[in-house]
């Protein structure tokens, strides 16, 4: 109903506009020769049009906020005793389908005997609250919008600084999109801490850092078997900080020498070539790298591992080899692996970035004094480039701790406290992801501890990022 | 003889250009009274092509040893172009082309059998910026000789970085920080540090590619007692924008113009009296 009204809205914007441009130049005609008005009429058109459509907008927003707890307390009041008396999820319930009665639609639910009658008559109240709440509304922003414009319009005349003010707009308007970002942060933050708060009120904060048992399947029955649960996070803690190692092992090195060999020994043809490939490999999905991982990779390291083991049972490392020929599918090596794989291009992309950067009379500086281009990458360029490099490795490791596809799909679900990477082992955004798919009960500890993960996650790689930078700032070396 | 034509009282270049032909002014700087060194580098018909563009045309120059060679010119005209052929720097060029010969003590250098990078160890360079790396003074000066296995034990290096550091006029203002970083120091002082840098590796020649210009006077007026002091051991070829630099320091002139050798000659025969119309235009501030 209400976005009947925006073409109206429009129509008046133009309206004000086209009307202020041309009050503006009839006032202006009064001013003594030689004399200009402060602004452009087309300014003070655009101020008129501002003051029209705003006020008209906050009323509509304000109505779209407030209307909806004031038609529940509306329809609610004027019920009959018996709806009235419901609980108030129950009222809810029985308003909408009372609605969809009275609109001709059949009910969800079946009602009893006194309020299976009352439903149509019910339904055609609310729906008049409801269109009176609308029209309301309506009235309301046509009036603003009224108020707006004869409040504008008498303020037109040639002193009048239209192009200051509406400059000023402008500047509010662009400094409250960039306060969405901000300010959506800060939500998702007080968020996390909120409800981090409701999960550490039932889990002690020490039990959930430090505890080594992880199982938050609380039972709906009081006799089913781990009914209590348990909220140890550090099997998780330990199983991220393993795969993020493991990705690293693979990443740093690859990717970093990748980044030399580009910046220093390619040609520029297959530079050129070979940076936008490595760039549109950084934007590979990563649920593609995940069935990589489950499907390929996995795969074929458990046959290694158990032909491995096959040649050592009944040798001297019989214990090894039947270890071996057990390993699955799922290990800490095969997500961490191909995690690497996935970082090598983002962490090649930057070092190469940074290693450019790198002055070249310093490269100069070191041919000239007779060394090789071996010589002065290790000498030279990567001490130069040290601090940037390091600020590249800690955000590939923020995104490898963050990083849930892969891990997912390749790690495994089981909460185990080890360091053996042909172990399945799984993390925390793993954790987080299985705790919040499917049907959820929200105040459960089980669900909340994901939020409580979730605190952590962030903190940790807030922290990370923090440091990146400080290291990036701090040793930045000054050339110009 | 030395002409202080050029010189200003704080060691600056004289101001505008002498509209008339140069004038000899006494009285004569003492040091250039010092006998030259035979040749030490011999370019016979060098030309440079960079990715075929020509940059250098025929270029026959001889250098004496134990002389300070000045290579003068507009920008642009090939003068530092030169320069990187005598250490191969062109090399690390992409799509650089040098052709003719060069010869350092009778050898030729760009012979397949030459390592660049042995060359570049007996033909040091400075750059137009200070360019120390980022490390301490004393890893700065010490590259050289860790490249190069000069020094066999730590004292050796010592005593090399010392030895550098002092002939580069720069150890009594460092000694007792050697080991803070080397891009701490002000500019005139990062200058002398990547001449101690190149000193360091007992090259036999020293290139400067405008060594002065990224500096204020005082702290050029100290290179230019540096490069003073530093003729009696090695052979130096410097580029340079400023005539009165090239006057000041300099026993030979080469002056280059669009990519050719003009003329060559003693410093004060080219600053009182040039043979070439195209010289005494440059010098006395009709061009460039």
């Amino acid at each position: 109903m209400t976005w009947l009204f925006l073409p109206i809205l429009i129509a008046a914007a133009v309206a004000a506009y086209v009307g202020g441009r041309a009050l503006a130049r009839r006032r202006g005609r009064s001013l003594p020769a030689g004399e200009r008005s402060h602004s452009r009429p087309g300014q003070h058109g655009a101020y008129a049009l501002i003051w029209t459509v705003v006020p008209a907008l906050v009323v509509l927003m304000g109505a779209s906020v407030f209307s909806p707890n004031i038609e529940r307390q509306l329809t609610a009041s004027g019920a009959p005793e018996a709806v009235q008396q419901l609980e108030p999820f129950r009222r809810e319930a029985f308003f909408a389908d009372a609605r969809a009665v009275g609109a001709g639609r059949p009910a969800v639910q079946i009602w009893p005997a006194p309020y299976a009658e009352l439903l149509p008559t019910e339904g055609q109240r609310a729906s008049r609250i409801g269109q009176m709440l609308d029209l309301g509304a309506i009235v309301g922003a046509a009036l603003a919008a009224l108020l707006g414009a004869l409040f504008v319009f008498g303020q037109i005349r040639p002193g009048m600084r239209a192009r200051n003010r509406v400059e000023g707009w402008i500047v509010g308007l662009l400094f409250a999109c960039s306060a969405v970002a901000v300010l959506t942060t800060v939500g998702i933050i007080a968020s996390l801490v909120y409800d981090s708060l409701r999960f550490f009120s039932t889990v002690p904060l020490a039990e959930f850092l430090f505890g080594t048992q992880w199982s938050p399947q609380t039972a709906i029955r009081a006799d089913q078997v781990g009914s209590t649960g348990a909220f140890g996070a550090l099997p998780l803690f330990v199983g991220t900080f393993l795969i993020m190692l493991i990705a690293m092992a693979v990443a740093a090195p690859v990717g970093l020498f990748s980044a030399i060999y580009l910046s220093e020994y390619a040609g520029p043809i297959f530079r050129a070539t070979v940076k936008p490939v490595l760039e549109i490999l950084a934007g590979v999905p990563t649920v593609v790298y995940g069935f990589f991982a489950a499907l390929t990779v996995g795969p074929a390291f458990r046959e290694f591992f158990n032909g491995l083991g096959a040649l050592m049972v009944g040798g001297p490392l019989d214990g090894l080899g039947q270890y071996l020929m057990l390993v699955q599918n799922q290990m800490a090596l095969v997500a961490g692996a191909v995690m690497g794989i996935m970082l090598i291009p983002f962490v090649s992309s930057l070092s190469d970035d940074i290693i450019n950067a790198v002055p070249q009379s310093l490269r100069d500086g070191s041919y000239a004094m007779g060394a090789t281009k071996s010589e002065t990458v290790k000498r030279v360029l990567l001490p130069a480039a040290l601090p940037g490099v390091a600020g590249a490795m800690l955000l590939a490791m923020s995104r490898a701790i963050g990083e849930t596809m892969i891990v997912t799909m390749a790690a495994g679900l089981a909460a185990r406290l080890t360091l053996n990477p042909l172990d399945t082992v799984t993390t925390v955004t793993v954790q987080i992801v299985t705790l919040l798919t499917g049907d959820q009960e929200f105040n459960s500890p089980k669900t909340l501890s994901a939020f409580g993960l979730g605190l952590t996650l962030f903190l940790v790689t807030l922290v990370l990022n923090i440091v990146a930078q400080r290291i990036v700032q701090t040793y930045r070396q000054q050339y110009d | 003889m030395k002409f202080n034509l050029f010189r200003a009282a704080d060691g600056t270049e004289g101001g505008g250009s002498p509209a008339g032909p140069p004038v000899i002014a006494a009285p004569p700087v003492v040091h250039s009274s010092a006998p030259m060194g035979p040749t030490k580098i011999a370019a016979r018909d060098v030309s440079v092509f960079y990715s075929g563009k020509q940059a250098l045309y025929d270029v026959t120059l001889d250098i004496p040893d134990k002389t300070v060679t000045a290579l003068i010119g507009p920008s642009g005209c090939g003068k530092s172009t030169f320069l990187r052929t005598m250490n191969r720097m062109n090399d690390t060029i992409p799509g650089a082309k040098v052709t003719g010969r060069i010869e350092m003590d009778g050898e030729d250098i760009n012979a397949k059998s030459v390592d660049p990078v042995l060359l570049r160890a007996r033909v040091g360079m400075v750059f137009q910026k200070p360019n120390p790396f980022p490390k301490t003074i004393y890893e700065n000066v010490a590259y050289g000789p860790r490249i190069h296995g000069l020094a066999a034990s730590k004292s050796e290096l010592d005593s090399v970085v010392e030895a550098s550091l002092k002939r580069a006029g720069l150890w009594e203002e460092v000694a007792d920080r050697l080991h803070s970083p080397g891009t701490g120091l002000s500019g005139g002082q990062q200058q002398r540090l990547v001449i101690a840098r190149a000193i360091a590796v007992e090259p036999e020649v020293i290139l400067m590619d405008e060594p002065c210009s990224a500096l204020d006077p005082i702290a050029t007026a100290k290179i230019e007692e540096l490069i003073d002091e530093l003729r009696e051991r090695y052979c130096i070829v410097i580029v340079t924008h400023s005539m009165a630099q090239a006057a000041r320091v300099s026993q030979r002139t080469a002056f280059f113009h669009m990519g050719r050798l003009v003329e060559t000659g003693d410093t004060e025969d080219i600053f009182t009296n040039p043979r070439e119309r195209r010289t005494l235009d440059y010098i006395t501030g009709r061009f460039g």
